[in-house]
């Protein structure tokens, strides 16, 4: 548990620890003033593992079903897919699959190199391999998620600004898919309520609503667009009440056609 | 022009991004926000946090708080760990829930160093709010590690 021996065996004993939660509630204005950060306010498939594992034992072995991407020439695909690939990387890192992380690692640096971002990432695909051949998981999270932050990087450098957003998502919905798989599974009241996350679909929503026009006639963005609005539907309940098998269930469904979708490509309507 | 790539690639607006050059007192090679921030963080991966990769950087002015919003999960641990340079001498790092209540925790606070830690009691928004309590404009950086 967190407890103030946290600070002081972490070498900070100068400083006595404060407790803390005097401050004065948030004005609505304060609150409307709040800055949105994809590369901390969208949480890693890391953290959302992480609470998993503190609720309930999953098999992560079993979780770890890579998916592959399809031959497509779609850069909104592969950015999605990139996405996909880098939660992979964080369930087998969960699984301790050093071999399934080397596999993943080695499908993100080919992927890269069809977005021309393979240069900025081929050290780090590297490093992943050298985590993964120690069994350094801890600095393997680390890895994946500069790994993607790098990837997002030259993407911006080289003027796909708008791939970026992609890739946050086919992360995001691969997490989520893998999350309420296992949770449908296994339902807990305490574990479904950690995909109550509607925030992070209207942030979501609303970059991929800032998209041009282009890539909104893209059927697959076109897809994610509708079903992530379902999927915000879902889980914007009140959170004070649990949040209901059938809607785990639902959700469920609804990312495991999206991920389907962003490996196989969406057909036109 | 890496840094005013990232600007962009976080969604921060120039002025917020602005990185000035870190002042004579401060040897830019062994001091920055980020770098401090990540040293206060390092104390806590020692207890098993993982620290995030991402960061979020710009100058903050006095009597001008300002506000992230991030997501956490039910029951993870987190430490906010944010640093500025001179000529801040305090800053504070406060927590809040999607509500804007404050979140009880625990604070480490030194000068223009400071963490808020909490243990997330339900999934879903919360604000973190940095203030520049002693001092001038100055730049900072703020990361946060969990476990």
């Amino acid at each position: 548990m967190f407890t103030r021996c946290a600070i002081l065996a972490a070498g900070l004993a100068s400083v006595a620890p404060l407790g803390f939660g005097a401050a004065e509630p948030l004005s609505k204005a304060q609150i409307q003033s709040v800055v949105r950060i994809e590369a901390l306010t969208i949480p890693t498939p890391g953290e959302f593992f992480a609470a998993i594992d503190k609720q309930g034992q999953p098999n992560w072995t079993q979780l770890f079903q890579p998916k592959s991407a399809g031959v497509t020439s779609s850069r909104a695909q592969m950015a999605l897919m990139l996405g996909v690939l880098v939660a992979d990387g964080y369930i087998a890192v969960e699984a301790q699959d050093g071999q399934g992380v080397k596999n993943t690692g080695k499908d993100i640096i080919n992927l890269g190199t069809k977005l021309n971002v393979s240069k900025t990432i081929l050290g780090r695909g590297n490093s992943i391999n050298d985590f993964a051949e120690n069994n350094d998981w801890s600095a393997l999270r680390e890895e994946l998620e500069a790994t993607q932050n790098e990837v997002k990087l030259a993407m911006a450098e080289q003027k796909d600004q708008n791939l970026v957003i992609l890739v946050t998502v086919g992360a995001w919905v691969r997490g989520t898919d893998v999350a309420a798989l296992y949770i449908s599974k296994n339902y807990t009241p305490g574990l479904a309520s950690l995909l109550r996350q509607p925030a992070i679909i209207e942030y979501l929503l609303s970059q991929l609503g800032l998209l041009p026009g282009s890539l909104r006639l893209d059927p697959l963005v076109q897809k994610l667009e509708q079903d992530l609005a379902s999927a915000l539907k879902l889980v914007d309940t009140d959170p004070d009440k649990p949040f209901p098998a059938e809607s785990v269930k639902a959700l469920s469904e609804t990312m495991s056609g999206l991920v389907n979708a962003i490996a196989e490509g969406a057909k036109n309507p | 022009m890496k840094a005013s790539l990232l600007a962009v690639l976080l969604g921060m607006t120039p002025l917020m991004a602005e990185q000035n050059p870190a002042p004579a007192a401060e040897p830019a090679t062994l001091a920055t926000p980020r770098s401090r921030a990540l040293e206060l963080a390092g104390a806590f991966a020692n207890e098993g946090y993982k620290i995030r990769d991402g960061f979020w950087a710009g100058s903050i002015e006095p009597a001008k708080p300002l506000l992230i919003e991030v997501n956490l999960f039910e029951g993870n641990e987190y430490w906010f760990s944010a640093a500025a340079l001179s000529p801040a001498r305090k800053i504070s790092v406060d927590v809040f829930d999607q509500k804007g209540r404050p979140v009880p925790g625990e604070r480490y606070q030194e000068g223009p160093s400071s963490a808020a830690g909490i243990v997330a009691q339900k999934s879903g928004r919360y604000f973190i709010r940095l203030s520049l309590a002693e001092g001038e404009k100055a730049d900072f950086c703020l990361v946060y590690s969990y476990k």
